[in-house]
């Protein structure tokens, strides 16, 4: 049949051209063939399909993926010698495929092994049955930072403590998974997995739309379903972030907003009553169930870590009235710790009468005698590390592991006699490796999954897919992100048809309930000074494109006008020179709010904001002052607008929105007050009406409204008087007072709020004023009220 | 001993506070067969608006206050009657501290005083090798942990001059130590992280001490404000023992527990004192009178 010698030909072509030097190393099992170099059946469809591309076609399929990947801003953070910095999102495209039969086994394993963590949880906060009986030391549990004490006999208001876990797995050399790590105390990843998967898709969009891969949405359904369980009444689910210098705050804000949960963090919350309260805009809101992505410790500084700056004071109060309920309960990080794995096997079948399905890495607990000999006597396959650590063997290196290295004075077992309880030993790990492309070729690479699970009411379920990270190289430590590892999506590959479901949408056995979006205190807080802080850099651009407009007009530098302009440049610690310094802080402090806020805006907002900030550094240090330094600060000036422009036309009219809008209208007013006093005034160099009427980007509405040359009484006309022209002082203060009217709040009592009567003042005052009554003093009267209204904003909404 | 205590404990702020949450474990413990308490009140200004007391970890009475007035100041004030019950002084029945390690690993049970608790690390007092040598330097061959544990503490008060102005709270026991000075959370901290250097579990207890020394006796530092001393596991037969290594005395009918745990940070008076936004200047003053003497 034709169809079978097209299939010969593939494979062959295929074999020729991708898996020339795919050689898995010796002793190893490879995910994509077997031992005899067979092509796995599981992987059989995509291998075909990959074969058939050219080697042009798999380089705009990956540049596809890439894009998506850098359209959407997914980092993650890199700690180095110098500091943290964002790193690019170093997706391996090749996924790794596992049939749904292999995965419906380990789904099982990793499910018994949640109710066994459950089991075990519930013991060290309740019993200690398992130290009595002799299963557990109770030094391991004693020494751990992660047993938190004051949880110790607190009952989950749910009544469990484990509602989301995540796994990392690897196959061994016989083909079995092993679980390496337990994860319990904030599970990162499963954001990620989702990124992972759209890129992926992306990439192989045609391929994936015919072939039977397990869709990720139904995991993020259940895991709704399980938050909107805790939830009763009127209560809020959110996610309770260490904020955005954690390493995995990107997926805090995509998480946030693809499972519209309010994204929080410590300060936002308040304990009134034995009740966890969100300050909101609308005052304090009930909240009912914690997403805690923050590590336990850090939750409270008056009853854990006291040094945190991150926590609530009070939480840990409120969790022991069970008022409120944690995913996972504040104290599951203590099941992370390495030595558990050398119980964990007895304690199943103790506890559970029965073996663990998925065994974990070999483990000894270098504190109990018979262990030590052990580990002396096999010292070449062991790897040894902190007991309490929840590192996984590969990732232990010199700069983590110090105080847990044998000293150089000591031989091993005077080491492990008088440290051993402080060292756990772990058989070393050989992980299958899996294919990644590299120069056109596809080449092995070891492999770790992290599978993630959720709590149901019909019991733990795994989600399809995971978090796979693979190895830059051959060694199994280069497969820590840390050290340039990839990350890959993971397809469960059916031989049936599966269920498409890709959006939330889907109709859950849950009561379906609207959710209702808060904006807290906080994130109003920088929406505002955003909005002030990007006007003000907007401001300072312009005053700075005047500058060199003109030098290259003037090419004099002792001008008196151009004095004039650089000595108000030097208000706002802006040199004409070229490291404007005061501007590239003033662009920072508003990308620092935005950071705060991400999940408020869309990804091109940001995008459009970071790009302001990335050019101004770029374009300016380049540049000769005079036209050619007009031109790039033009170029950024366009920016600017590019963002006002999505702000405008794409933000959704929130309270968030506003908030945006009257910082930016209380800045452009207030710095319109402060250039008229300076540029309109009566001793001021001549060409200042000019400065005065571009920075309020004003000139072509003067020419229209008076065409003659700019004098006092018309340049304070249009831009101080005048109410349609959206750069006069009286038209932003019209604004101001339009949504400080329409804020959350504000009309309720049938009376104004003081931010909204202090505007109402200012605006029948400016309307009271004629252009030769508007002279310095009252300009600075007006400003002094523009910023009474900022602090009167400040302690109504922030606070 | 019946004794009568007031202690009074003040924070004034430099800015305005708007609202404060605060754990006190201030009140004296009642311990069966140790001490009883006849009566207590504690006043805290300004007036919590919430105000609720549990049992923490380490069986210390906590009172949680929440404060939503805005304040400058913040004042706690104690008053209470104490029966302090008058002990014969231990017999020596400690093991050895080779013996000692047999004999924590054979305690299996998890309860509170279980020695486990008091070996490792905790937020305050971490093992150092010079304050180990130190220790170790103290011993004799043969020497129970009791005796050990005495030997440390007369070392401590020998070596260390009480010096008020020395240390502040936050000192870390091994910069108290270098100094060899400090007061009494100094020497506490320290003697405890020579004790676990050494494999002896050692907790933390804080407390009251009479203020007057009964006639003929010479006065004991750290009378005028909270005292602290140490409590060492002298393995289970003989159990728990106090000693002060300020005053280089075994504890007994002088003291009054307040709370007990592994260090200072576990049984703190005052918890949720605002740092930031300015420093706050504090006052302390503890009353402690005899009332059958």
């Amino acid at each position: 049949m034709p169809q079978t010698q097209t299939m010969q030909q593939l494979d062959l072509e295929f074999a020729t051209h991708l898996l020339a030097g795919y050689r898995p190393p010796a002793g190893v099992q490879d995910e994509l063939m077997d031992s005899m170099g067979e092509v796995r059946p599981v992987w059989r469809d995509f291998a075909h399909f990959l074969g058939r591309l050219t080697p042009e076609d798999t380089g705009l399929r990956f540049a596809r993926g890439d894009q998506y990947l850098r359209d959407s801003g997914v980092y993650f953070r890199r700690y180095g010698q110098n500091g943290a910095d964002a790193r690019e999102w170093p997706l391996s495209h090749i996924p790794v495929l596992l049939s749904d039969k292999e995965w419906t086994g380990l789904g099982a394993a990793l499910a018994q092994r949640s109710e066994l963590l459950e089991a075990v949880v519930a013991d060290l906060y309740g019993d200690n049955r398992m130290i009595a009986e002799g299963w557990l030391p109770p030094s391991l549990v004693a020494a751990n930072p992660e047993w938190l004490r004051p949880m110790v006999g607190v009952k989950p208001r749910s009544g469990h403590f484990l509602h989301m876990l995540a796994f990392e797995i690897g196959r061994g050399p016989d083909g079995r998974w092993w679980v390496m790590g337990d994860r319990a105390q904030a599970p990162s990843g499963a954001g990620f997995a989702l990124e992972n998967r759209v890129a992926t898709r992306r990439v192989f969009s045609d391929f994936f739309a015919h072939a039977n891969i397990h869709r990720l949405a139904g995991f993020f359904t259940q895991f709704q379903n399980m938050l909107s369980a805790h939830t009763n009444g009127d209560g809020q689910a959110a996610i309770l972030s260490p904020g955005p210098f954690t390493d995995t705050y990107y997926e805090h804000v995509y998480l946030a907003r693809y499972l519209s949960l309010m994204l929080l963090e410590g300060e936002d919350l308040a304990v009134v009553d034995g009740r966890v309260m969100v300050r909101t805009v609308e005052g304090l809101r009930p909240v009912d169930v914690l997403w805690r992505r923050l590590d336990s410790a850090y939750a409270d500084p008056l009853e854990l870590n006291e040094q945190s700056q991150l926590g609530t004071p009070g939480l840990a109060g409120a969790i022991r009235r069970g008022t409120v309920s944690m995913v996972n309960a504040l104290g599951s990080g203590v099941l992370e710790m390495n030595a558990l794995q050398a119980f964990l096997p007895r304690i199943c079948e103790n506890l559970r009468g029965e073996p663990l399905l998925m065994p974990n890495v070999a483990t000894w607990w270098c504190g109990e005698k018979n262990a030590r000999q052990h580990v002396l006597a096999n010292l070449d396959r062991m790897m040894i590390g902190p007991a309490l650590s929840n590192r996984l063997p590969f990732e232990i290196s010199s700069e983590n592991n110090a105080g847990y290295e044998r000293p150089p004075h000591l031989a091993h077992d005077a080491w492990l006699e008088a440290h051993g309880e402080k060292l756990v030993a772990q058989e070393l790990v050989t992980l299958s490796t899996t294919p990644a492309f590299q120069n056109g070729q596809l080449t092995p690479r070891p492999l770790v999954l992290r599978v993630f699970a959720v709590r149901t009411r019909r019991g733990w379920r795994m989600m399809p897919g995971g978090f796979a990270r693979v190895g830059r190289s051959e060694s199994p430590s280069a497969i820590a992100m840390q050290n340039g590892g990839a990350v890959a999506d993971v397809w469960v590959v059916s031989e049936n048809s599966v269920d498409t479901q890709t959006s939330l949408m889907e109709p859950s056995d849950s009561t379906p309930r609207q959710r209702e979006t808060v904006l807290t205190s906080r994130s109003a807080d920088n929406l505002f000074w955003l909005g002030r802080y990007s006007v003000r850099a907007e401001g300072m651009l312009r005053l700075l494109r005047c500058y060199h407009t003109r030098l290259g007009e003037i090419s004099d530098s002792e001008a008196p006008l151009l004095n004039y302009i650089s000595s108000q440049l030097a208000r706002y610690g802006v040199g004409p020179g070229v490291q404007p310094v005061g501007l590239i802080n003033g662009i920072n402090a508003a990308l620092g709010c935005a950071a705060k806020v991400r999940e408020q805006f869309s990804i091109d907002g940001w995008a459009a904001l970071s790009d302001i900030a990335t050019n101004t550094r770029e374009l300016l240090s380049t540049r000769e002052p005079g036209y050619e330094t007009a031109r790039a600060l033009g170029e950024l000036l366009q920016k600017t607008a590019t963002f006002s422009g999505l702000v405008q036309e794409n933000m959704f009219r929130s309270p968030g929105w506003r908030f945006l809008n009257i910082g930016r209208q209380l800045e452009r007013a207030m710095l319109m007050c402060v250039s008229l006093s300076y540029f309109a005034e009566a001793n001021a160099p001549q060409g200042a009406f000019d400065v005065v009427l571009e920075l309020g980007d004003s000139v072509l509405t003067h020419r229209r409204r008076f065409s003659l040359e700019a004098r006092r009484n018309t340049v304070i006309g249009v831009l101080a008087l005048e109410q349609n022209n959206p750069q006069s002082i009286h038209f932003l203060i019209d604004e101001i007072y339009d949504h400080l009217r329409r804020l959350p709040g504000a009309d309720t009592q049938g009376q104004l709020t003081p931010p909204a009567f202090a505007a109402k003042q200012a605006r029948s005052e400016i309307a009271a004023y004629k252009a030769d009554t508007l002279d310095s003093k009252a300009l600075s009267r007006l400003h002094d009220q523009l910023a009474e209204i900022s602090s009167l904003i400040d302690s109504a909404y922030f606070r | 001993m019946l004794y009568d205590i007031r202690v009074r404990i003040a924070y004034q702020y430099e800015t305005l506070a708007a609202a404060g949450r605060h754990i006190l474990r201030l009140t004296p413990a009642a311990l069966p067969r140790e001490q009883a308490v006849l009566a207590s009140s504690l006043d805290i200004h300004p007036e919590p608006r919430e105000r609720s007391g549990f049992i923490d970890f380490f069986g210390n009475q906590a009172i949680e206050a929440a404060i939503s007035t805005p304040h400058m100041r913040f004042e706690a004030l104690l008053h209470a009657r104490v029966e302090r019950l008058i002990l014969p002084p231990p017999q020596d029945a400690s093991p050895s501290l080779a013996e000692l390690r047999a004999d924590i690993a054979n305690y299996a049970a998890f309860d509170l005083w279980a020695p486990h608790h008091y070996l490792a690390d905790s937020p305050l007092v971490a093992v150092q090798d010079v304050m180990t040598d130190y220790a170790r330097a103290q011993l004799a061959p043969d020497m129970s942990i009791f005796q050990a544990a005495n030997a440390i503490a007369r070392a401590l008060h020998r070596d260390m001059q009480f010096d008020p102005d020395a240390t502040t709270v936050e000192t870390p026991p091994l910069e108290a130590f270098t100094r060899r000075r400090g007061v009494c959370q100094d020497f506490t901290h320290i003697m405890i992280a020579c004790l676990r250097g050494l494999g002896v579990p050692a907790a933390y207890v804080s407390g009251f001490l009479r203020t007057i020394p009964a006639p003929g006796q010479a006065r004991l530092d750290g009378a005028d404000a909270m005292h602290a001393w140490t409590r060492v596991w002298c393995g289970s037969s003989m159990g728990w023992i106090e000693f002060d290594p300020t005053n280089a005395i075994l504890v007994a009918a002088d003291h009054v527990v307040a709370a007990r745990g592994r260090d200072y940070s576990d049984v703190a008076p005052i918890k949720g004192v605002l740092r930031a936004g300015g420093s706050q200047d504090s006052l302390q003053s503890v009353d402690v009178v005899a009332l059958d003497q």
